[in-house]
């Protein structure tokens, strides 16, 4: 019924206009503030984002005509800031009209393969259709593919997955997520992925010093602070974990401090002495720190698979 | 003849990015936007068939027409409506409804007169498609 | 404004009680520290005193000739619990920009009045007291009316989201068009209109106010051939068609018997006139309600006493009262059509016919708060001197929920009466979704009907005819405050 009136078609355009006026700038900056680390990352996002500018300025000029394609696979190991840069990247795509809403939508793979027959169908279209307008993250995809099931309701999945890839690149963008090796084996044996995937951004482990800002960082959001000795015992503690089984970067940060502030509250609680300060309710000590397993050259206690 | 149903049936057929527009409509407002298909147009014909539940939680009217594509694959020589759900107190009703598929040949109503006393007539009116029975309809 | 009278309550009982005449705002019909509780009813009355007759002394005199006063004072009061039967003016105001116009506030305990019954309610608020000799004039404005006594009524007896599932029609206005001409036709020629109207794309025509059964048509001929009509047209169309069918008559037996053969021919609608009365009106509502019948009531009279300013009832009273008494659809303006309507004013109707509650809306002429308790909401009625060139400007100020009824430009195009029909269908529905579309309809409207009319030649010709018809005169009840102005309570 509508009919669009043909819009003259400009002669130039200006891409620092463009930029400005979609605020991209503005996320970049952000992006580079607010996220400790992942300078390969960052620099991937920068060039995508530079890309689809031209690409769109391209397309303004009459000089390309389909819309590029946006699905992406993210990969590293857990706690590097996957779910974090997909979140950016779905505000990003908004802003420069790739994508109309810019929510993200995660699932795994129990959120699209049902149980039985006559399931999968509908979760993964459910999935797919919340999605729409934004970007759907699906964190170790790899999940999807059972080669040794061969009546795994995955295939199901993988293939309405691929369908509304190739047929609905303008209403929503696909990320897949995982560990960098299992990402490929899983590219390998499902080549209607690796075709339909434009671009590939590795998130590399966070080094001992950037672990330690992270923590800095977390504390500072909630408040806490580490006391020069607690600092001390911290960089140990990053050092240590890392050679220990479930190492999940961020992640086990997070964890470790969750910990620790568990553990300062008994302390004060048990020492019971007078009033306290803010400085004394806001500061982790050292044996906050040390008193973690990771130091004992064992697994801490909770959360195995952190 | 021409079904006269709905909002839009005054205009020209609406194509996927109209349907996205008018669906995008309905869910900003925030109702919740169902796909519905009948072979039974008879304007009392309240129950169409429902293709899947009213999608509450849809904030891009893609699924929509995703849906609309995908009823059309299975019904696609049937009535298929579009109707936006209001769950607002003092409406709790419907507040859009148009036609998106149409079958190729639409015969239209017959008129049933029955006499009465006088010169009283009863009224009802027949879809001529409703001769046939449900399934082999506009085949 | 409390300060300008020295009038005080007489509180001495033996001096109050004395024969003899009194002040009225010594007789306790003036409380200028009453705060009015939740379940009092309140009026607000336009008074324009007569010269040298304070306008305090005025108000409490509107109190006390529409509630429990005489002229002079009577003993039998004290053996009520005459402080509570007693209206209370408890606020004067001067009217903005105007000498010698008052507002006056006043509140009426609950118990002054019967549940359920319009008359009751304006024997008293407008019974006597229009006529009193000290005031030169006398408007009733507003009327708040407490959620106690709003559920004593049954309300609209379909109700908007009724109505539209019945008819199966939602998402834009409903399309009417009264029959014209509207006296002389034969119940065969009048047939023929709403057949054609009907089938071009309306979904409702309209008996007009004074069509009830003539010697050129007698009712059952009229009902007899519309029913012929407006079921063929649905069999063409496959959707829901009605017309008004007018059943006002001289007596409620006859009324009833014009209904329930409507009824037994079909018709999803009947239609009632203003001038029947309020308990004529209250019935047929219930009728309605009990024959899955909707009400449409044609306000033919108001104009005798809505339209001058300061004299008489505001149309926003009759509209409150008509919710209450449970009618469906009620004409309100078209603000730009041939009858008087002013924009602002309009909005404050329209609001009252299809809000849960009103807030209080000075600059749309609304003074309380009203809290509508779920009566169903009505459906406005907008006809008069309106065409399809139109269309942006009646969706833009009369929203969705409204039934525009095109007469003149149904049955006036050059290529017959469906043509006509056609066009404002079109018209109608190109508008409604350009707005969902998210185009700026008030200043592309002439835009998109040019589109609209490409692939429509009845529209083309539609605005071609009317292209330069518009009613723009002053309006004779604008609201009395700006749109910013507040005023304190």
């Amino acid at each position: 019924m509508s009919s669009t009136a043909p819009v003259p078609r400009p002669q130039s355009v200006d891409l620092t206009a463009a930029c400005e006026a979609s605020s991209v700038r503005d996320i970049l900056q952000d992006l580079d503030r607010s996220l400790i680390g992942l300078a390969p990352v960052k620099a991937r996002i920068r060039e995508t984002a530079a890309l689809l500018l031209v690409d769109r300025a391209r397309r303004e000029l009459g000089l390309a005509s389909a819309p590029p394609t946006l699905h992406m696979s993210f990969t590293g190991n857990p706690g590097t800031g996957k779910t974090t840069v997909a979140l950016r990247m779905a505000d990003l795509l908004h802003r420069l009209g790739y994508v109309r809403k810019g929510h993200l939508v995660t699932v795994t793979r129990d959120d699209l393969v049902g149980q039985y027959i006559g399931h999968t169908a509908p979760k993964t279209k459910e999935a797919l259709k919340k999605a729409m307008g934004g970007v759907l993250f699906i964190d170790e995809a790899y999940y999807l593919y059972r080669p040794e099931n061969e009546r795994d309701y995955g295939q199901e999945a993988i293939e309405i997955l691929l369908q509304v890839m190739e047929n609905n690149r303008d209403d929503l963008v696909v990320i897949l997520a995982g560990y960098a090796d299992r990402m490929d084996r899983f590219f390998a044996s499902n080549p209607g992925f690796r075709s339909r995937i434009a671009h590939h951004i590795d998130f590399p482990d966070y080094s001992d010093a950037e672990l330690l800002q992270i923590a800095q960082t977390m504390l500072d959001a909630q408040g806490y602070a580490l006391d020069g000795p607690a600092r001390a015992a911290m960089a140990e503690y990053v050092t240590a974990r890392r050679q220990q089984p479930h190492f999940a970067n961020a992640r086990s940060l997070r964890n470790a401090l969750d910990r620790a502030r568990l553990r300062q509250a008994s302390r004060l609680f048990e020492a019971g002495r007078g009033p306290l300060d803010a400085q004394a309710l806001s500061t982790l000590t050292e044996p906050d720190i040390r008193a973690s397993r990771v130091f004992r050259g064992g697994l801490d206690i909770d959360r195995p698979s952190a | 003849m021409r079904l006269r149903q709905g909002q839009f049936s005054f205009l020209p057929d609406l194509t996927d990015q109209d349907i996205h527009a008018q669906a995008q409509y309905a869910i900003d407002q925030g109702w919740a936007v169902s796909v519905e298909v009948t072979d039974d147009p008879h304007p009392r014909n309240t129950y169409w068939e429902m293709w899947g539940h009213p999608m509450f939680d849809n904030p891009d009217a893609a699924a929509v027409v995703f849906e609309v594509n995908e009823c059309r694959k299975m019904h696609g020589g049937k009535y298929i409506r579009v109707i936006a759900f209001d769950s607002t107190p003092g409406w709790e009703s419907i507040r859009m409804s148009f036609i998106v598929n149409r079958p190729a040949d639409e015969p239209g109503f017959r008129l049933v007169r029955q006499e009465g006393e006088g010169r009283s007539l009863r009224y009802s009116i027949e879809s001529y498609a409703l001769r046939e029975p449900e399934g082999r309809r506009y085949a | 404004m409390n300060d300008m009278s020295d009038a005080k309550t007489v509180t001495d009982a033996k001096k109050r009680y004395s024969a003899g005449v009194m002040k009225y705002a010594q007789m306790g019909y003036w409380e200028p520290d009453y705060t009015p509780k939740d379940t009092d009813i309140i009026a607000l009355f336009r008074i324009t005193p007569q010269e040298g007759v304070d306008p305090v002394e005025a108000a409490a005199a509107v109190a006390g000739e529409s509630s429990t006063a005489t002229w002079t004072v009577v003993w039998t009061d004290r053996l009520t619990a005459c402080g509570k039967y007693r209206a209370k003016a408890y606020r004067v105001d001067p009217v903005p920009n105007s000498t010698g116009e008052f507002f006056a506030y006043i509140a009426y305990d609950l118990d002054l009045f019967e549940g359920g019954s319009i008359a009751n309610l304006t024997a008293s608020i407008i019974g006597n007291v229009f006529g009193f000799k000290p005031l030169k004039a006398l408007r009733l404005e507003d009327m708040r009316l407490p959620v106690a006594y709003v559920k004593t009524f049954q309300g609209p007896a379909t109700g908007i989201v009724v109505e539209r599932e019945r008819l199966n029609v939602y998402g834009r206005p409903l399309l009417g068009a009264t029959v014209k001409p509207k006296l002389g036709l034969s119940g065969r020629n009048y047939g023929r209109v709403v057949y054609e109207a009907l089938k071009g794309g309306l979904d409702f025509t309209k008996d007009d106010e004074n069509i009830n059964s003539q010697p050129f048509m007698h009712w059952r001929d009229r009902f007899l051939y519309c029913m012929e009509a407006v079921s063929r047209a649905s069999a063409a169309t496959g959707e829901v068609k009605g017309t008004y069918l007018n059943v006002t008559a001289g007596t409620m037996e006859e009324m009833y018997a014009r209904a329930e053969f409507a009824k037994s021919l079909g018709s999803v609608i009947v239609m009632i006139d203003l001038v029947i009365g309020y308990t004529a009106i209250q019935s047929m509502a219930k009728w309605a309600r009990d024959n899955d019948m909707i009400l449409h009531l044609h306000r033919a009279g108001h104009s005798t006493y809505t339209r001058q300013r300061s004299h008489g009832v505001s149309f926003r009273v009759i509209a409150k009262w008509m919710r209450l008494a449970g009618v469906d659809h009620l004409h309100a303006g078209t603000v730009v059509g041939k009858l008087e309507g002013d924009p602002a004013t309009t909005k404050g109707y329209y609001d009252i016919f299809r809000e849960e509650r009103n807030p209080m809306a000075l600059e749309n002429g609304i003074f309380f708060d009203q809290d509508w308790a779920s009566l169903n909401k009505m459906m406005p009625v907008a006809s008069g001197g309106i065409h399809a060139g139109q269309m942006h400007q009646l969706l833009t100020y009369l929203g969705e929920d409204v039934v525009l009824q095109f007469g003149g430009g149904t049955i006036g195009h050059p290529q017959g009466i469906q043509a006509g029909a056609t066009a404002n269908r079109v018209a109608l529905e190109a508008m409604v979704f350009a707005r969902n579309a998210g185009r700026d309809i008030w200043n592309e409207g002439p835009d998109i009907l040019r589109d609209a009319a490409r692939t429509c030649t009845p529209l083309q010709q539609a605005l071609e005819v009317w292209k330069d018809v518009s009613f723009d005169y002053v309006s004779t009840d604008a609201p009395d405050y700006a749109p910013t102005a507040s005023v304190a309570m």
